[in-house]
């Protein structure tokens, strides 16, 4: 079996094809529709699905072209199957599975959060097992223990909001456009995180307690804009954006902290959009290096939704032989155990 | 000349794989819910019980719609897939136009004006009216839009006489001068849509939505723009 692989990803708002040898990137591709949501506040399911579908063609040819690679060279074509949008999914699945089709290529089906662990195989980061992953982005917060890339075994979850989601809903009420990571991170930075005394996102669920939730915080961030009233907000934004901003990321940095010194394991590694926020970043290399962990944080276009990163997770996922794959399908939901290797 | 067409706008997706003039297959993959998302199973049974293979074939022809969107955006991706991995074109044809096209011999020609109807979920209707020549050939007379299916019906009843089809056809009430075509003419063959771009109707391959995504409907009757058309 050779190892050149072409991956699909559309579970999303990001159009993304990557060409990825063995370990090596040779092309990552992404075409945002960041720009296209933001009008609306967040993403709007039916205008992301419509955007990749005039997209993806071409972002699979400059995938190609920028590897230097042909169609026919490709060893198999690997696309992101779950979870995400149903209508968005389907388009890289259509396509991914006719192309494969045409070609007589087998098919990888492989589920994206698998992906987002396993972006940490690639060079240069190159990490081995054993470590924990944490995975936070705006559709999922998840730690997963890294014993082997094949299977993945989660550790904990958020059971309400999403990190991500978290801090988009926290900045629109701050008054900052979408997406609002960016936006209340420099809000933040110019703040003082002690001001508000915000809720922290832990749930205990079982004896691991690892679990995440942020409708707690979120909502208390309503009721401090609430009673500070017009006014008040404005001459304390920065204030509650740090004060906020501290809130969804300690218990990340907690968690995953946490999770190591019960696995024992002597890494951790971090993926997702939220993986971006600096305060998270900083937070967690303090905590490690205190802890004598490695820290492995992938370069950012590896953290947020890309395809080299599902490329990566094909690699230890079964392919599906031509042309048994035609009758595939894309799925909405993850799956209730955590990752379908 | 091998051509593959496939249709999944509607319910009840079409196939056909024709060689020259010669229709090796029609199929239909069932009427029911997603269904369109089984249509590259279809396309290697199709193509297997014909004795090809993917690379034997020189053309796609796919149905544009209008109909579901996420049927329409299957559809087009899987035809450009195998066109882009099998570096053949790929033309678009209208999914109304393959209808209209299959109820050429319902009437004679010039007698009535032939109105595909598509099922537009909430309680609207895709449709478009054309009038017949002697050859075979179709001219527009109303072009393919959403309509509230009594407004459809009171358009017709001012354009005279007409034959409804269509999977959306039952929503319509029949104008006084009209007439139900059979229900084997509710069925999209996907040959006609490789009829269409014989006799020029070519379409770019894009999605004929024909309705904004309901959030911006909203946004633009937030911002002031009123409902759009
Ligand atoms: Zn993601």
């Amino acid at each position: 079996m050779g190892d050149v692989v072409l991956a699909i990803e559309t579970s999303c708002d990001e159009t993304a094809a990557a060409v990825v040898k063995g370990r090596a990137i040779l092309s990552n591709v992404v075409a945002s529709q960041a720009d296209l949501h933001s009008v609306y506040g967040g993403v709007v399911p039916e205008v992301a699905a419509r955007h990749h579908l005039t997209t993806v063609n071409a972002v699979i040819d400059r995938a190609l072209d920028e590897a230097g690679v042909t169609l026919e060279t490709i060893d198999r074509i690997a696309v992101t199957r779950r979870p995400g949008l149903i209508g968005a999914l389907l388009v890289g699945v259509a396509t991914a599975k006719a192309v494969a089709y045409a070609l007589g290529k087998d098919l990888v089906m492989v589920d994206h959060l698998h992906g987002h662990v396993a972006a940490c195989w690639l060079e240069p980061v190159a990490l081995d097992p054993p470590f924990v992953a944490l995975t936070a982005s705006g559709g999922h917060t998840r730690l997963d223990l890294v014993g082997d890339y094949a299977a993945p075994v989660v550790l904990g979850q958020t059971l309400d909001d999403a990190a991500g989601e978290a801090i988009d809903k926290g900045a629109r009420l701050l008054g900052i456009p979408y997406p609002g990571g960016p936006g209340l991170e420099a809000l933040a930075r110019e703040g003082d995180r002690t001001a508000f005394d915000f809720p922290v996102g832990l749930r205990s669920r079982g004896p691991g307690g690892l679990d995440f939730s942020y409708a707690g915080v979120k909502t208390a961030l309503l009721y401090a804009t609430r009673d500070l009233g017009d006014d008040g907000v404005r001459a304390h934004r920065a204030d509650l954006a740090a004060s906020y901003q501290e809130a969804i990321v300690r218990p990340l940095v907690d968690r995953l902290m946490r999770a190591a010194e019960i696995a024992g394991v002597p890494a951790v590694s971090i993926g997702g959009g939220v993986a971006a926020n600096g305060r998270l970043r900083d937070l967690i290399r303090v905590a490690a290096e205190g802890r004598g962990l490695r820290v492995a944080i992938p370069d950012r276009s590896l953290c947020t939704d890309n395809a080299a990163m599902i490329a990566a997770a094909a690699h230890f996922t079964n392919a599906i032989p031509w042309p048994d794959f035609v009758g595939e399908d894309a799925i909405a939901t993850a799956p209730p155990g955590g990752i379908a290797a | 000349m091998t051509t593959f067409a496939l249709d999944t706008a509607t319910p009840d997706p079409a196939l056909a794989l024709v060689a020259g003039d010669e229709v090796l297959a029609e199929a239909w993959l069932g009427r029911a819910p997603g269904s369109g998302r089984r249509v590259l199973q279809a396309a290697h049974h199709l193509l297997a019980m014909a004795a090809l293979r993917p690379a034997d074939l020189s053309e796609v022809v796919v149905g544009v719609g209008p109909g579901g969107f996420t049927g329409i955006r299957i559809g087009i991706a899987t035809a450009l897939g195998l066109g882009q991995a099998l570096r053949i074109p790929v033309h678009g044809a209208s999914t109304l136009e393959a209808l209209a096209q299959g109820m050429v011999g319902a009437t004679r020609p010039g007698e009535a004006l032939l109105v595909p109807i598509i099922d537009a979920r909430r309680r609207q209707v895709f449709a478009a009216a054309y009038a017949a020549g002697a050859d075979g050939s179709l001219t527009e007379v109303i072009s393919p839009s959403a309509w509230d299916p009594t407004d459809l019906s009171a358009a017709l009843a001012a354009a005279g006489p007409c034959v409804l089809a269509g999977d959306g056809a039952d929503l319509v009430p029949v104008p006084a001068q009209g007439h139900r075509a059979t229900a084997a003419a509710d069925r999209i063959m996907a040959s006609n849509l490789i009829a269409r771009v014989r006799r020029g109707g070519a379409l770019p391959v894009a999605p004929q939505y024909l309705r904004l995504p309901d959030a911006e409907e909203n946004r633009l009757r937030r911002e002031g723009h009123g409902a759009p058309a």
